[in-house]
């Protein structure tokens, strides 16, 4: 929650019920006005973590005037691409391939990093291949290596023959080299009957058939679709209880169809009613699990610590891809496999309320455009907080312009200058509202000494540039409102220039073209623990200032024109407001 | 700004506005292709001497001269104190070869940090004490946190905000979160006539 | 090549050259730093890059045949108290590459052949890295530490062995680029004698 430098959190109105249920209306605000002001914002209450927001992380609602977060806009997917090769890859190869890269793309097992393929064999002497010779061929096999920490497929004894194509190579290899079977060959094993008498011979000689989990998998498949199409297997015995438990075939349908939403269960199959018996042998699916693990305590005593996988690179691997057995899979170093990069996604994004789309990229991975982009900091001001050290006046004004990392003395007041940038192209109106002392165990006191002030339209840096030298430009209505600017202005500045670091309640201490600086007073609180009262917890020496913000303007109303008419005339504007709490984060206080 | 300064500043700046410091160390500067208003901090290293030996084959077969750029950097670059470029260099076909370093537009490189990647995007930030690996591909309006290790070809795409050794993607850069990339204002700070910073 | 503008650098402290074993067939650029008492030895087809930092105030320093010591990269000293320890050397096997900003300090410090010291890595007074290592960017290897032979060590210190076997690979590689960065940096061992 505490980020070192001070920093601005601006709270989404979706966390916040009341404003939920009645979308912000500009014409009749005080209804949800007065349920806000009975309550302070808590930025330390545990709910708070999930509605708080630096302002570039959310966005805005033209429609419902609005800001809206990341956690409450609706994601559309626009594009899948794979991080590695940039490809797109069509949703249509989703469903069938998985969200993975199906190219050659792949990460480390051990260390997360890109894998390259590389040749296996040593070279010919690379002096044989000088630069003219560049018809001279790679020859396999090759191997997937690590730039980073030199980790190679050939440690787990995986080698491919073509350097292209590796994901389908991949497909075919077990860990240790030894080939795993594709779909299609274990259908055609499936039906071959010769090894099927195999299978059975080997059973009877005792030893217990290894079933890869594919084979396992597609045995038992096979063998409950099987008594699922046959009623007849039904065993008549159970009939009673059948149509209660879950092993008759009849009721597991019935769910099937709840689901599948068709007719799956038709009429006339309701009379038969049966039980459905377990997979017994491995034709079936049936696999005992191996408990002897002699065999890892055999490898853990020979490899010894480095040859296990930790948590995180188990984590890491993508589930089911290529270990032969559930049971006991995944704890050694030897297991691992190569990671397909995980595909990423371009998302638009919509409004939670009224679903028009508030951001939109463009389809195609390697741009970086949007056709829609509504992003909070072009509607609602930005706030940037220094401290404000009272000998040197405040001139440059910089927003990062603090000591990282300095503590806060508690019960010294201390001076922070909040400086509002207006984004709009209208002036606004801001009002603040901070409660005079913190939420929390330790009340910090908090003075705001100007909450009530008036920010200049964001105007075109060139318009302000031509109109204070020649005058021209703009229609009547910009010329009236740029002339009571400037007497504001006048006004403002004079008493400034008296009194310049003195600090006054209700002034501006700076304005600016398009921005305001207001200053703040806060007394930190100490941090003594009182007997009885538990230990300092965790962050609670942060110093976290609610401070709800009010903003009214007069926007256009509809799409008529305004320059014609004085601001005077409330016809054609309409008066807008935005409220939102937001939290100043000023840093620790010092531990006495 | 209208005062002259004495005419020896901290920075060298050239006609298209670059601001290069003395105290940077610019090796093989007729290798090195500056776009303009860059600035290039004190104790900047930039191996320009590192050239490709090796020209693709279908440079060589237009019979076009030659290109020895090793380092091209757009405009509005910032090189903070410290950091390094020089070219990835590889073995190709048998031979050792140094690879141009293309560097976008915006791109801020943090203090302390060595880049050898094969380009860098525009609108990319690199924070302090980072390490790109050889040809790693970063693109556009990509957030590289203090620290992080870029392994050699790794390719970050857009929007993506990595830290770690190695580097893994730890988030996205929001939308609300391009304008940050602009160094315009940052270009004005520095210099002989520094400016300040805009509020 | 380029020799004009790389000459700003602050002039060497007078007086502290320090004695100088190269081999002839050794590549030296001109703004590499050179201090120091104890004598400084380079062997045969070492590269040693523009503003490497050679320090043998407190100790010998041994460079291997075919090494190459990037730019900035430092070699020998901080050891802050230099009186006291009589021999603090530096020694780098064949073909150890020392990366960009990496460090290596001073005191009976061993870096094995084929090693790789990997971009601002720093190994401490005393260490032993075996042969083949790889020291991944940044990282720290503590003073006295000794690390086995074929040791990655990456990711903050994790470590790992190194099972690829392409030593010799690597070994034929580095060959070749050491040939062309003699082409490419114009070589002054003269400077330092």
């Amino acid at each position: 929650m505490a980020a070192p430098t001070p920093y601005t959190y601006i709270q989404c109105p979706c966390s916040d019920v009341s404003t939920l249920s009645h979308p912000s209306d500009p014409n009749s605000p005080t209804g949800t006005e007065a349920d806000e002001d009975d309550r302070t914002f808590d930025p330390r209450a545990p709910r708070s973590n999930y509605s708080l927001y630096p302002l570039e992380y959310l966005l805005y609602c033209e429609d419902c005037h609005q800001i809206r977060c990341p956690r409450c806009v609706a994601e559309e997917i626009v594009t899948y691409y794979c991080p590695n090769c940039l490809f797109e890859v069509p949703s249509s190869n989703l469903k069938s391939e998985g969200n993975r890269c199906t190219r050659s793309c792949f990460q480390c097992p051990v260390c997360i990093g890109p894998l390259a393929v590389t040749s296996v064999e040593t070279k010919p002497d690379p002096r044989l291949l000088a630069p003219d010779n560049i018809a001279a061929p790679h020859s396999g096999p090759y191997a997937l290596t690590c730039s980073y920490c030199h980790w190679s497929s050939t440690e787990v004894g995986i080698q491919f023959e073509k350097p292209n194509s590796i994901h389908a190579q991949l497909a075919k290899l077990r860990n240790g080299g030894t080939t795993r079977l594709t779909a299609k060959e274990r259908k055609e094993r499936r039906r071959d009957p010769a090894h099927r008498s195999a299978t059975t011979e080997g059973e009877e000689s005792g030893e217990q058939e290894d079933l890869d989990l594919e084979t396992q998998f597609a045995n038992l498949k096979a063998f409950y679709q099987n008594q699922l199409a046959d009623p007849n297997s039904a065993d008549s015995g159970l009939a009673a209880l059948g149509d209660l438990g879950f092993s008759s075939p009849t009721s597991l349908s019935r769910i099937m169809s709840i689901y599948t939403g068709g007719s799956l269960q038709d009429k006339k199959a309701k009379s038969r009613v049966g039980a459905m018996r377990e997979a017994l042998e491995p034709d079936e699916g049936l696999q005992v699990a191996n408990l002897d693990e002699s065999a890892a305590i055999e490898q853990l005593q020979s490899e010894g610590h480095d040859g296990t996988a930790c948590t995180a690179q188990r984590v890491d691997q993508p589930p089911h891809l290529g270990e032969e057995h559930l049971h006991g899979r995944g704890r050694f170093t030897s297991e691992l496999r190569p990671i397909p990069y995980l595909l990423r996604t371009k998302r638009s994004k919509r409004c939670p309320i009224c679903r028009h789309i508030i951001s939109k990229p463009e389809a195609k991975v390697q741009t970086t455009r949007f056709r829609i982009r509504l992003v909070a900091g072009s509607y609602i001001p930005s706030i940037a907080i220094r401290p404000l050290s009272l000998s040197n006046g405040g001139g440059s004004a910089s927003g990062a312009a603090a000591v990282p990392g300095a503590l806060l003395d508690p019960l010294r007041p201390t001076h922070y200058l909040l400086t509002f940038k207006n984004p709009i192209f209208e002036t606004i109106k801001v009002t603040l509202g901070a409660p005079s002392k913190t939420p929390g165990r330790f009340a910090s006191k908090v003075t705001v000494l100007c909450p009530d002030f008036e920010i200049d339209a964001n105007t075109d840096v060139w318009d302000e540039a031509l109109k204070e030298g020649g005058g021209g430009g703009g229609g009547g209505g910009e010329r009236d409102r740029e002339r009571e600017r400037r007497r504001r202005k006048r006004e403002e500045g004079s008493q400034s220039n008296n009194n310049h670091n003195q600090l006054e309640v209700g002034k501006i201490w700076e304005r600016g073209r398009n921005w305001v600086s207001i200053v703040v007073e806060v007394v930190p609180a100490s941090l003594r623990v009182e007997a009885g009262d538990g230990p300092l917890r965790e962050d609670e020496d942060v110093l976290e200032i609610p401070m709800f913000v009010r903003v009214e303007w007069e926007g256009e109303a509809g799409g008529d024109e305004v320059g014609s008419v004085p601001t005077r005339d409330r016809d054609t504007r309409e008066k807008r407001e935005l409220a939102y709490w937001c939290v100043l984060g000023l840093g620790r206080i010092r531990q006495s | 700004m209208s005062s002259r300064r004495p005419p020896r500043g901290e920075y060298i700046e050239t006609d298209t506005g670059n601001k290069v410091a003395r105290k940077a160390t610019l090796v093989g500067t007729q290798n090195i292709m500056l776009g303009g208003k860059t600035v290039i901090q004190p104790e900047v290293m930039i191996r320009g001497d590192l050239i490709r030996t090796i020209q693709a084959s279908s440079q060589s077969a237009s019979g076009a001269a030659p290109n020895s750029t090793a380092v091209s950097i757009g405009r509005y670059c910032f090189l903070s104190r410290g950091c390094c470029l020089r070219p990835p260099g590889r073995l190709y076909k048998g031979a050792f070869t140094y690879m141009p370093l293309r560097i976008g537009d915006h791109v801020f490189v943090g203090a302390g940090s060595v880049v050898q990647a094969a380009t860098v995007g525009s609108h990319v930030h690199i924070g302090a004490k980072v390490a790109v690996g050889e040809f790693a591909i970063i693109k556009d309006y990509v957030r590289i946190l203090d620290g992080t290790v870029v392994p050699p070809n790794m390719v970050i795409p857009s929007f993506s905000i990595v830290a770690g050794q190695p580097a893994r993607l730890i988030g996205e850069v929001p939308e609300g979160g391009h304008e940050a990339f602009e160094l315009r204002d940052i270009y004005k700070t520095v210099g002989n006539n520094p400016q300040p910073a805009p509020s | 090549m380029s020799s004009k503008r790389h000459s700003i650098l602050p002039p060497a402290p007078a007086g502290s050259k320090p004695p100088i074993h190269f081999s002839s067939s050794i590549t030296i650029a001109d703004s590499a730093l050179l201090t120091g008492t104890h004598p400084i030895a380079i062997h045969s087809e070492s590269v040693v890059h523009p503003r490497a930092r050679l320090d043998s105030l407190a100790g010998r320093i041994t460079v291997g045949r075919r090494c190459v010591v990037h730019e900035r990269a430092s070699l020998g000293a901080v050891v802050g108290t230099s009186g006291r320890i009589t021999e603090a050397a530096v020694t780098l096997g064949d073909y150890v590459i020392v990366e960009v900003g990496a460090a290596i300090e001073a005191g009976e410090t061993v870096i094995g052949e084929g090693t790789v010291v990997g971009v601002g890595a720093r190994v401490g007074a005393g260490a032993v890295v075996g042969k083949h290592c790889t020291l991944t960017p940044h990282t720290e290897i503590a003073a006295g530490e000794v690390v086995p032979d074929f040791t990655v060590v990456y990711s903050n210190g994790m470590r790992r062995t190194d099972k690829r076997g392409a030593a010799e690979l690597r070994n034929k590689g580095l060959a070749r680029q050491i040939d062309v960065l003699r082409r490419m940096i114009p070589s002054n061992p003269a400077k330092f004698a």
